[in-house]
């Protein structure tokens, strides 16, 4: 949550940074009404605006968005509001501000961290949020601490840009790295006097934390499902005990939870799905998970002859990482790209598929494309198997792509500009009249009118596409998850 | 207590073998289903063995199970009893409170193996009281024979009624019967006297051969089929030929319901006709000059996993005929559950999706 963007006020702007995350919830959510009246606005007329301008900033906003998509100027016009415009648009003035050199230069890549500051989403001008997804665009990604609660630990700030640059990435991969620097974290903690370490360490210590580790990237299913154990775990900690003890024993059990939750859970998946792998068969993966990539090197080192195909996508690139691995370990492996599904799918004989969470009706959240793989390989009656530790396991339901997802920042989509052309002078975003004399691109979009670029993280696999999940409890049917989830993380 | 098994079923003492212990019980019982009668057997085995520690009899039971298992060309059906067997023993001996007394727990063990024998054989009349609401007056039922569940369900509907020998459902079968299998068979018999009882109760039974069933679709009402296993998954593995007829009445939108004891659930999960794990040597590439299937191993591609072959192999050359499979009796084939509409147990009739709920409630 950056300063600047949003309040056009000098009052509120000295207020800002002292915003707890409480706080900037609800101001998100007043942003997102704010943005409702102003769609409405244009039918309803101005007579409207009083009722709405109850909260200055609305009305603010809403005046704005009235005056014009073009007209973008904070009515202000101090300092503040100029070093807006310009993160507005992207290509001018590099390296002018420390935002501006941002992320359309280098295409994200899992493993390499993606520039520090890209762009924020700027929520006033909300037209650059497809309407239909607007419910995703809670908060831009956090890059920074600005605005952060006082006692968030050192490692979970780290931990928290690592995930908004890609630096780690994965459901699982983030579940374990929370889960190690909340033991840090615990380790750190002293209970304040006259409380109860059981009481006091979710509710006042341990909850800033999480909330800024969502404030950097919305927690995946595994974390929630880790974070909800915590939790109870605390809470059934006898007061008596002391403190030092008890942190130890945390400890102990978040390692525990991660050994026999993970990775016990990684290699008995391995064992059991590399099992499917038969001489001469030939594995479809898409993306990167690194069960499959746990279970297609056991089954390489079974003895299988196998060959791999991997299809890849934008903007991460996950897959890359992927066939690099498998080619160094000896593997021939065949590298297509999304466009190239139906190719793939001629030669395969099985569907490998990793998760970002199984839901409660069978259905698949993951990697966005596997859903369109899952159902090419359906239609040729390709084996698909998804390999998913049960801790990814949901007691969510999702009939579609758009209620569960997660809205990654647009320019991750753009693609690296070529070096000649760079037409743009750094005083061309003041005049926003004589846009249309000059050749545009895809990076100019902000500027562009009724363009709007959504980069979504992630879709949903009808359970019918899906011919088996196998998770520690053995192989199962997708329309045993709730079954699976409920013995798992309810009862544990 | 074992002494008293053993004058029971006249077992010398000599060491003990599991293999013709269990040919012998199913032969001496024709209720007696390949599951259950391994379950006997291993409690027999048990019985027969002195084991004192709770790990020597779980590696007694693993041992006899893997012989048994060796010695049969089909062992998916036997499994799910051995597999049953085993988690039970494992979760009752591994109880913290089973430490203290092992023998009285031996010998509850082989008590209430009996039991559980008597209760898998009342399971049958359990499945035809649930099974028989299914079909109506005027129904006409298709079925393949030879399971004594779908018969026993059959003949309780027939008989259904206010006690006299009639019933008053009217109603129609369809015998599939295989012409090319010779008479003798175990399976062959079964679907005959099945035939005959019904017959007898005045329900009209017709007789088609395996190639008629896409033709007679149109006339039938719903399909009712046994199983020798039920997989995790919810679809069945059954005798050559199920799969196409739960084709056929997909297609035709007939429902199509297996008669299945729970016993037979067995945790496999095949993902596909080559993925059962056994040798079936169905498909068999021959050319004018090479016959032996087991020389011309190049030509076999799509048989990828050749884990048992051996014993099929020595008999196939001989009682073969062209195109049939090697003994239709033994020769399975696995439906996969979206063509199932419903499986009919003695706990309730389940979805397919609802089989790996139960396998998931007796395995953790």
């Amino acid at each position: 949550m950056s300063e600047p963007t949003k309040m056009p006020e000098p009052v509120q702007q000295v207020v800002e940074p002292k915003l707890s995350p409480a706080e900037l919830k609800k101001r998100a959510k007043a942003e997102k009404q704010a943005r409702r009246a102003a769609q409405k606005d244009p039918q309803e007329g101005p007579s409207s605006a009083p009722a709405l301008a109850t909260n200055g900033v609305h009305g603010e906003q809403k005046i704005q968005k009235q005056s014009g998509p073009q007209e973008q100027k904070p009515k202000g016009g101090q300092p503040k509001g100029q070093a807006q415009q310009k993160q507005g648009k992207p290509g001018g003035q590099e390296g002018k501000h420390e935002r501006t050199n941002s992320i359309q230069q280098s295409l994200p890549i899992r493993g390499q961290p993606a520039p520090t500051a890209p762009p924020k989403e700027l929520p006033k001008k909300d037209r650059k949020q497809v309407e239909l997804f607007s419910h995703l665009y809670t908060q831009p990604r956090r890059h920074d601490i600005a605005g952060a609660s006082n006692n968030v630990h050192p490692s979970i700030v780290a931990l928290g840009f690592q995930m908004s640059s890609y630096e780690i990435c994965g459901s699982s991969a983030r579940c374990v790295a929370m889960l190690v620097a909340f033991k840090e974290v615990i380790q750190a903690y002293t209970t304040p006097r006259e409380v109860s370490l059981a009481r006091d360490l979710t509710s006042r210590y341990l909850s800033p934390q999480i909330d800024f580790l969502k404030s950097c990237r919305p927690i995946s299913e595994s974390m929630g499902n880790a974070i909800r154990w915590l939790k109870k775990l605390i809470a059934e900690i006898d007061p008596s005990t002391p403190e030092q003890e008890a942190k130890d024993y945390l400890c102990d059990e978040v390692d525990r939870f991660i050994r026999e939750r993970i990775t016990v859970t990684d290699q008995a998946i391995a064992a059991l799905a590399s099992g499917l792998v038969k001489d001469g068969s030939v594995v479809l993966t898409y993306a990167k998970s690194s069960i499959v990539e746990k279970t297609i090197l056991q089954a390489l080192a079974n003895g299988t002859r196998f060959r791999v195909i991997v299809v890849d996508s934008r903007p991460l690139f996950e897959g890359k990482n992927l066939a690099t691995s498998l080619m160094h370990a000896g593997l021939e492996v065949e590298y297509l790209p999304f466009s190239g599904i139906a190719h793939a799918v001629k030669e395969a004989t099985l569907v490998l598929l990793g998760a970002h969470s199984m839901l409660s009706n069978g259905r698949l959240q993951s990697r966005v494309g596997t859903a369109g793989l899952a159902m090419q390989a359906h239609k040729a009656d390709i084996p698909v198997i998804v390999c998913c530790e049960s801790v990814k396991f949901s007691g969510k339901v999702a009939l579609d792509s758009i209620v569960l997802n997660e809205v990654a920042p647009s320019e991750e989509l753009l693609l690296p500009k070529a070096t000649v052309s760079h037409p743009l002078a750094p005083d061309r975003k003041d005049d926003d009249d004589d846009d249309n004399r000059q050749v545009r691109s895809l990076h100019d979009w902000r500027d562009i009118p009724g363009l709007q670029i959504l980069n979504l993280m992630y879709d949903i696999t009808p359970a019918e596409y899906i011919r088996m999940v196998i998770c520690e409890y053995g192989n199962v049917p997708p329309s045993s998850v709730p079954v699976v989830h409920r013995l798992a993380n309810e009862s544990m | 207590m074992a002494a008293n098994t053993q004058q029971r079923h006249g077992i010398p003492d000599t060491p003990f073998d599991v293999v013709s212990t269990y040919r012998r019980l199913l032969a001496e019982d024709p209720d007696l289903t390949m599951p259950v009668g391994a379950i006997e057997a291993l409690i027999l085995g048990l019985a027969n063995t002195p084991a004192s520690t709770v790990s020597e009899t779980l590696d007694l039971v693993s041992k006899l199970t893997a012989q048994l298992k060796r010695s049969i060309p089909n062992p998916i059906s036997l499994s799910a009893g051995t597999d049953l067997f085993q988690q039970y023993l494992i979760s009752n001996l591994q109880r913290p409170s089973a430490r203290g007394d092992f023998d009285h727990i031996r010998s509850h063990l082989v008590q209430n193996g009996r039991l559980f024998v008597e209760r898998a054989k009342a399971a049958r009349e359990t499945i035809a009281s649930f099974g028989r609401h299914f079909i109506r007056d005027g129904n006409t039922v298709l079925t393949n024979g030879g399971s004594r569940v779908v018969g026993a369900l059959l003949r309780s509907a027939a008989e259904s009624s206010n006690g006299n020998a009639r019933g008053s459902i009217r109603f129609r079968v369809i015998y599939v019967v295989s012409p090319s299998s010779s008479s003798g068979s175990a399976e062959e018999s079964e679907s005959t006297a099945n035939i005959a009882a019904l017959r007898e109760r005045e329900i009209p039974v017709a007789t088609i051969p395996p190639t008629a069933i896409a033709y007679c679709m149109d006339q039938v009402t719903q399909c009712f089929v046994g199983a020798e296993g039920v997989v995790e998954n919810g679809g069945i593995v059954s005798r050559l030929g199920t799969l196409q007829m739960a084709t056929l009445a997909k297609a035709a939108g007939k429902p199509f319901y297996v008669v299945s004891e729970s016993h037979k659930f067995v945790r496999l999960y095949p993902l596909g006709q080559q993925d059962l794990g056994i040798e079936q040597n169905i498909v068999d590439f021959r050319t004018a000059k090479g016959s032996g299937s087991g020389t011309e191993a190049g030509q076999r591609k799509e048989v990828k996993d050749e884990g048992v072959a051996d014993m099929e192999e020595g008999d196939a050359g001989v009682a073969r005929t062209v195109g049939a499979a090697c003994k239709p009796e033994e020769a399975v084939d696995y439906t996969p559950p979206h063509l199932i509409s419903g499986i009919i147990t003695e706990s309730g009739v389940l979805l397919p999706s609802a089989v790996s709920e139960e396998l998931i409630k007796i395995w953790f």
